[in-house]
């Protein structure tokens, strides 16, 4: 038989348990995956063009939608490049705060990962405990900025709302919460042999590869290659905070668990640092919060709720370009924006950490079987909306 | 009334229709299904099926489900094998419930007596899976055949092993006949004799059942339901518990291979079959909620993983519990 | 090697033996137990109609072109420039509270409740005149427990009664 017939095509989603909202296409021989191709764009929402028709304000909550996971990462770094055309800088306890509510989302992020790679590999329980598990972390993330995931919680010049009362302690419950929890996920899940018999040696990227192709956050350094934005081109309160690159070496899924379970713990460390260091002062940049009426300023004082100033209906941004980048829980995310002076940009780049490593599901499933697809695949932490956005 | 009663008294009635037979492992088939989901449920820190009869947990859930089964058009696509595609879930249905007429249910209670009651069991229980790979075939879905073929491949890979350590038990006893190696454990049981047979025939039974970490012909975020895809309503009902049935049977079988049976109970009860029976249910029983168990605790192997186990570890450790058995035969003078 | 597998094994059934038995669990029995947000929960929204200088702000903030607004019949005259009113469309807010946030006389306000839930694509759209009426109460067959989130050491989430 020449191999043509040998060949099985089988087309793996969008209505497959397993293939989120994109459709696989595997070419089997036997057992052996021949090739595979993401078939992408099933959810695609036109983002950036939609950004054109949008002030600059409106196209927070819009940045945030494509991935519903990980917004923080998106929000920030769309807000850094305005503020960078704007020419404004966040206070200092702004800057804490942001870096604060990033490291809980890329938390409950990477629970998020983890979950699906546990339950597309058979494990129920490692799906059910990381989604219960993100639970106390979108629970306080709530209580921080009034909303579970979509938080719009940054906005140029600053955060929109302070510390609510003793939640310092609610963080601290939580973070010795999970570092409780960590034992028991290592006993039932990922010393499990039967996971590491699924995971170990499954899909690997070489450091070279993985260089070559682009690919970007916790999978780039599960290959060994200590690239991480908040070191490379630290922003927030990333400069003063003592935390560590999380790399592993193997490069295969196991290793791109590790890499998020590790960094699940140096956030631990790092929301810890952010809480101790925390400076005083205002959470709106001064220009706008001379802005605000005096009879809501005092009440900004009181409520620790910030009030928008009138302009931010209509905000301007001046004329120019501006590239912000921040790294999400999956990975880099790029803003490039173009003003042209107008209220909305003229042109809006998104890119997205899911988006850049669409490119290792044919890559990495070459030769693989095909019960490694959901194996590879969850290992990715791949979010089907975020690449297409 | 007296008559009907004596009639189903009767052990050739009684064991295909009652216990072991088709009323009991209905019944377990309602509790078991909502057990499993309920132990994954406490593992998982949720509560599981519950609104259904709240006060007990949610038990009457299968019912419920099953109704739903009923109920559902069954939906046949258009380009299956009609004939194969309505007859196999049936045919695996009762393939599957097939060998509980050679089980005993106490030294005198039981359908028929044979000397080679342990191999009817082992051979009938081998047909059910004939019929989950034609269902892969008749469904003519590339998931379904996919399922169908592991399905197969899984077969030749525990099939061997767990027959050479179900029959290193025949050997310790020195008989195949399951009322003669039950009443053989009425001192010591068989797993203490021989847990190398024992703990092998554990696994590959829930490698021949589907339970994790075998779940593989059924892989749902590989192959959707594997040959079960295309099935629906009280079909795909049949199918599901299918493989809860034959785990079932071998759990029977396990019981009395292992678990000394009926034993022990008082010389006098030995002809009732009632305290015997519940015994045999019992042991067997918390062999299928151990299965159960483990579907909290493991993700499911691959496809030549599972493979590998079954040759190159089951299959030596059988030939090992053979010799186990031959020594130990040696040792006690021979029987 | 084979060794180190078995007690790996071990371990895994023996952790997952303690949470069977352990009666830790993170489900919030909704509907039976109803979660009470903590303050500042991003709700719906309730509207001050005496207070509102009509500067519409908040209709030119919002993102998703849900708050919108509308000439007020009541206070519009014949002839004169018609009053106009916001008026909030709960099939397109997504809660991001910026109108809330940008309204000069707090006029606008975030309720806890976040059940969007009607019979009739009309009944979600908040005219001015229905806007102030409120939020709608949410029905519930049974009066259910209302519950706090309490985040706990131990158990990470515990959903306890408030009176
Ligand atoms: S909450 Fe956001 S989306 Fe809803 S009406 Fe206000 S501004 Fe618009
Ligand atoms: S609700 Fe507030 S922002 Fe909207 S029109 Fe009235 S005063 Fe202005």
């Amino acid at each position: 038989m020449s191999l043509e017939e040998r060949e099985l095509e089988v087309l793996i989603g969008p209505q497959h348990p397993a293939s989120g909202h994109m459709r696989l296409v595997a070419k089997i021989d036997g057992d052996i995956v021949v090739e595979l191709r993401p078939n992408i764009g099933y959810v695609h929402r036109s983002v950036e063009k939609l950004a054109e028709v949008k002030k600059y304000l409106q196209i927070i909550p819009l940045v945030e939608r494509p991935s519903l996971a990980d917004t923080t990462a998106n929000n920030l770094a769309y807000v850094m490049a305005v503020e960078k055309l704007l020419g404004i800088e966040p206070p200092p306890r702004a800057q804490y705060l942001r870096t604060l509510l990033a490291e809980i989302n890329r938390i409950h992020s990477h629970f998020y990962g983890m979950g699906i790679h546990g339950v597309m590999i058979g494990s129920s329980t490692a799906y059910m405990w990381c989604f219960g598990d993100r639970e106390p972390l979108i629970e306080l993330a709530q209580e921080l900025t009034g909303a579970r995931l979509t938080y719009s919680y940054i906005v140029p010049g600053g955060v929109r709302r302070d510390l609510p009362q003793g939640f310092e302690d609610k963080v601290e419950k939580v973070m010795r919460y999970l570092e409780n929890r960590m034992p028991d996920y290592f006993d039932l899940y990922f010393n499990n042999p039967v996971t590491r018999a699924r995971l170990e040696g499954v899909g690997v990227l070489t450091k070279e590869d993985a260089i070559k192709l682009g690919v970007t956050g916790p999978n780039l350094r599960a290959s060994g290659v200590p690239y991480d934005v908040r070191k490379a081109e630290p922003y927030a309160a990333y400069p003063e905070l003592d935390f560590d690159v999380i790399t592993e070496e193997a490069g295969d899924a196991f290793a791109r668990v590790m890499v998020r379970v590790r960094e699940i713990q140096e956030s631990i460390k790092i929301i810890r640092q952010v809480l101790k260091k925390i400076p005083d002062g205002p959470i709106l940049n001064e220009k706008y919060m001379k802005m605000i009426p005096p009879n809501l300023r005092k009440q900004v004082e009181e409520t620790g709720h910030i009030k928008f100033p009138g302009v931010f209906a209509n905000l301007r941004v001046p004329a120019g370009e501006a590239v912000a980048r921040v790294e999400g829980g999956r990975g880099e995310v790029v803003f490039h924006i173009v003003s042209d002076g107008k209220m909305s940009p003229y042109r809006m780049r998104m890119v997205t950490p899911s988006f850049r490593n669409v490119i290792l599901f044919e890559h990495l499933t070459k030769g693989a079987r095909v019960a490694d697809i959901p194996a590879i695949y969850g290992s990715l932490d791949y979010f089907p909306p975020e690449a297409d956005r | 009334m007296q008559d009907l009663l004596s009639i189903i008294m009767e052990p050739y009635v009684f064991v295909p229709l009652i216990f072991p037979g088709i009323t009991v492992a209905f019944l377990l088939l309602l509790v078991i299904i909502w057990l499993e989901r309920k132990i994954a449920a406490k593992v998982q820190l949720r509560y599981g099926p519950l609104y259904v009869l709240k006060p007990l947990g949610g038990a009457i859930q299968m019912v419920a489900d099953l109704l739903r089964y009923l109920f559902q058009e069954p939906i046949i696509p258009k380009t299956v094998d009609k004939l194969a595609f309505i007859m196999t879930p049936a045919l695996l249905f009762g393939t599957a419930y097939l060998p509980t007429i050679a089980i005993p249910v106490s030294p005198t209670f039981y359908a028929f007596r044979s000397d080679l009651s342990l191999l009817i069991v082992l051979a009938l229980s081998t047909l059910a899976p004939i019929f989950t790979v034609v269902m892969g075939w008749a469904s003519n879905n590339k998931f379904s055949l996919i399922g169908g073929i592991r399905e197969g491949y899984i077969v030749v890979s525990y099939e061997i092993p767990m027959f050479l350590s179900a029959l290193s038990m025949a050997v310790l006893y020195g008989s195949l006949d399951l009322v003669e190696i039950a009443e053989a454990q009425k001192g010591i049981w068989g797993i203490f004799l021989n847990p190398v047979a024992a703990i092998t025939m554990l696994v590959l039974m829930y490698m021949s059942t589907s339970k994790f970490p075998f779940e593989i012909p059924e892989a749902e975020s590989e192959i959707v339901a594997g040959a079960y895809t295309e099935y629906s309503g009280i079909l795909y009902g049949l199918v599901m518990g299918a493989s809860y049935v034959k785990l079932y049977v071998l759990s029977l079988v396990f019981t009395i291979l292992f678990l000394g049976g009926w034993n022990p109970i008082p010389g006098f009860m030995a002809n009732d079959p009632l305290l015997p029976g519940v015994l045999l249910f019992i042991k067997a029983f918390i062999i299928i909620v151990i299965g159960a168990f483990l579907r909290a605790v493991y993700p499911r192997f691959r496809i030549d993983q599972a493979m590998d186990l079954g040759w190159k570890t089951m299959l030596p450790l059988s030939i090992i519990s053979i010799f186990i058995s031959l020594v130990e035969v040696m040792i006690m003078g021979g029987a | 090697m084979a060794v180190e597998r078995t007690i790996r094994h071990i371990k895994a059934l023996a952790t997952g033996a303690k949470y069977m038995l352990g009666g830790h669990r993170l489900t919030l029995m909704y509907p039976d137990d109803i979660q009470e947000f903590p303050d500042g929960y991003r709700g719906m929204i309730e509207y001050d109609w005496d207070t509102c200088i009509k500067c519409g702000l908040c209709a030119m903030v919002c993102p998703a072109d849900a708050m919108k607004m509308y000439v007020s019949k009541e206070e519009s005259e014949e002839g004169k420039r018609p009053v106009r009113r916001p008026g909030i469309n709960y099939t397109r807010c997504i809660f991001c509270g910026f109108c809330v946030d940008i309204c000069p006389t707090n006029s606008l306000k975030f309720t806890k409740v976040h059940d969007v839930a009607f019979y009739t694509f009309e009944e979600q759209i908040y005219p001015p005149e229905r806007f102030r009426e409120g939020i709608p109460k949410p029905q519930y067959d049974k009066e259910p427990r209302r519950v706090r989130a309490v985040l706990d050491e131990k158990r990470g989430i515990r959903y306890e009664p408030v009176e």
